[in-house]
């Protein structure tokens, strides 16, 4: 690589990870928490009672939709979502009839086995959701979601442009050299250069994941601005008569796409449905095929299957980014693993900093520097 | 491929099947990626438990005895 070349290199490496330094920080202090929140949230006795014994039926949807109206008088169902970590968890979202949107309502948490309504705290009253709104937008909403995908960005150009400072940095070191006798800068450097580059595809994916996630809202709004619209378009009849039960809705939804789960059912009259229909969308069993959704139209006033569909490349990328970012698909040795590399990445970051902070201030300064490195190099090729 | 790219690309490949490993599915595969991922883990603790600079007594203990 020629000389200027790996100068600008240099200085986007430099400029990408100072900016982001602080904000991936943060983002590593609380992610290392929220790794473990499953456990965090049942010590803090924050967790859901989603217990069921053995052989227990579910009870039917219209029978949780009805607890959650009457324990909500004036609102109507919207929305009805499951989790498929927790078979027993149920979320209805209730707001007032008419209204399309999701900005004013609420979500009722039930258990799908018991009917057992549940008191969902608003985030910022349990630990891990104070956590996880910092995480997520540092309590500045919308903005700040954006303000951290682009963090997110940053810090993926950041590891990209040290990969190419990496290699001729190291033409002469052996791979994993430490020279901690040899001043704050250079153990730093060589600290910064062995844990960045052996944790270096685990960051890139995390934070490509997270930025892709930051950014979840545009993308979810340009689905449902683009092809949802254009689905729902093709049918625009008007509801006449009484609809069917949400239950029915779900069973056609099912017999399209056989063998795979409910994620969630949106009532005709909002913004991921027609005013006739439910749209019903579906996920897989596996750990891989849940994240890839499909979606039925089922006409409300006949319970019939109208229009099926894939979900485009963008959601799936969205829906495939939660685990990659999160960790939380391989059990606790893997959460664990995840806790350990976010702990690398910190001290990278840290490092690197201090590696600026130490810079030589001077052209004679830098010369010494240079004649430093060339004969730490030395050293390394020995080593 | 150069001594300078040799190991990282060993750690790179690993982590990617550790990473890719665990969403395909359960049992075997979960061995898979924590194996996979742990490899960069023990080679950052490795280099540093070997290279990890001797404590020195100061010169004031050392007097005292």
């Amino acid at each position: 690589m020629k000389p200027a070349n790996l100068r600008r290199w240099r200085l986007v490496h430099r400029w990408t990870s100072l900016i982001c330094s602080v904000n991936l920080l943060i983002l590593c202090v609380t992610g290392l928490i929220l790794v473990f929140h499953h456990e965090i949230e049942h010590l803090m006795g924050d967790e859901f009672d989603t217990s069921y014994t053995e052989g227990q039926a579910r009870l039917p949807l219209e029978s949780l939709v009805g607890v959650a109206r009457a324990t909500n008088p004036g609102l109507e169902p919207k929305f009805v979502s499951f989790d498929p970590e927790e078979p027993g968890a149920n979320f209805i979202f209730m707001s007032a009839p008419g209204v399309r949107d999701f900005e004013d309502g609420r979500w009722v948490m039930l258990n799908g086995y018991t009917g057992a309504n549940q008191v969902l705290k608003p985030p910022e009253e349990t630990l891990t959701g104070f956590l996880l709104k910092l995480h997520v937008d540092l309590f500045a909403g919308f903005a700040g979601q954006m303000f951290i995908g682009v963090m997110g960005l940053l810090f993926v150009v950041s590891t990209v442009s040290g990969l190419v400072v990496y290699g001729p940095f190291m033409k002469k070191l052996a791979f994993g050299l430490l020279r901690f006798r040899r001043g704050t800068r250079i153990a730093n450097i060589d600290l910064h250069n062995l844990l960045g580059v052996a944790t270096l595809v685990w960051a890139l994916v995390v934070g490509l994941t997270g930025a892709i996630l930051s950014f979840s809202p545009l993308i979810l709004t340009y689905w449902q601005e683009t092809e949802l619209v254009s689905m729902i378009g093709r049918h625009t009849e008007p509801m006449t008569g009484t609809p069917v039960t949400v239950d029915q809705a779900a069973q056609a939804g099912l017999a399209a796409f056989p063998g795979m789960q409910i994620a969630f059912i949106a009532y005709p009259g909002n913004e991921y449905a027609s005013d006739r229909h439910f749209s019903v969308t579906v996920r897989g069993q596996t750990e891989l095929t849940q994240k890839l959704l499909s979606v039925a139209l089922v006409d409300a006033e006949t319970g019939q299957l109208t229009e099926t569909a894939e979900m485009p490349w963008y959601i799936t990328a969205v829906l495939l980014s939660g685990p990659f970012h999160f960790g939380d698909y391989g059990g606790l040795p893997l959460q664990i693993i995840w806790a350990l590399f976010t702990i690398i990445t910190g001290v990278v970051t840290v490092a690197g900093f201090v590696v600026w902070v130490k810079r030589p201030r001077t052209r004679t300064a830098t010369s010494e520097a240079g004649v430093q490195d060339a004969s730490d190099s030395r050293m390394g090729s020995k080593a | 491929m150069s001594g300078v790219w040799r190991f990282p690309v060993i750690l790179a490949a690993l982590s990617l099947l550790g990473l890719a490993s665990a969403i395909v599915g359960d049992g075997l595969w979960h061995w898979v990626c924590w194996i996979g991922l742990s490899v960069p883990l023990v080679v950052c603790t490795v280099k540093l438990w070997r290279q990890w600079p001797p404590r020195v007594p100061s010169p004031s203990r050392a007097g005292g005895r």
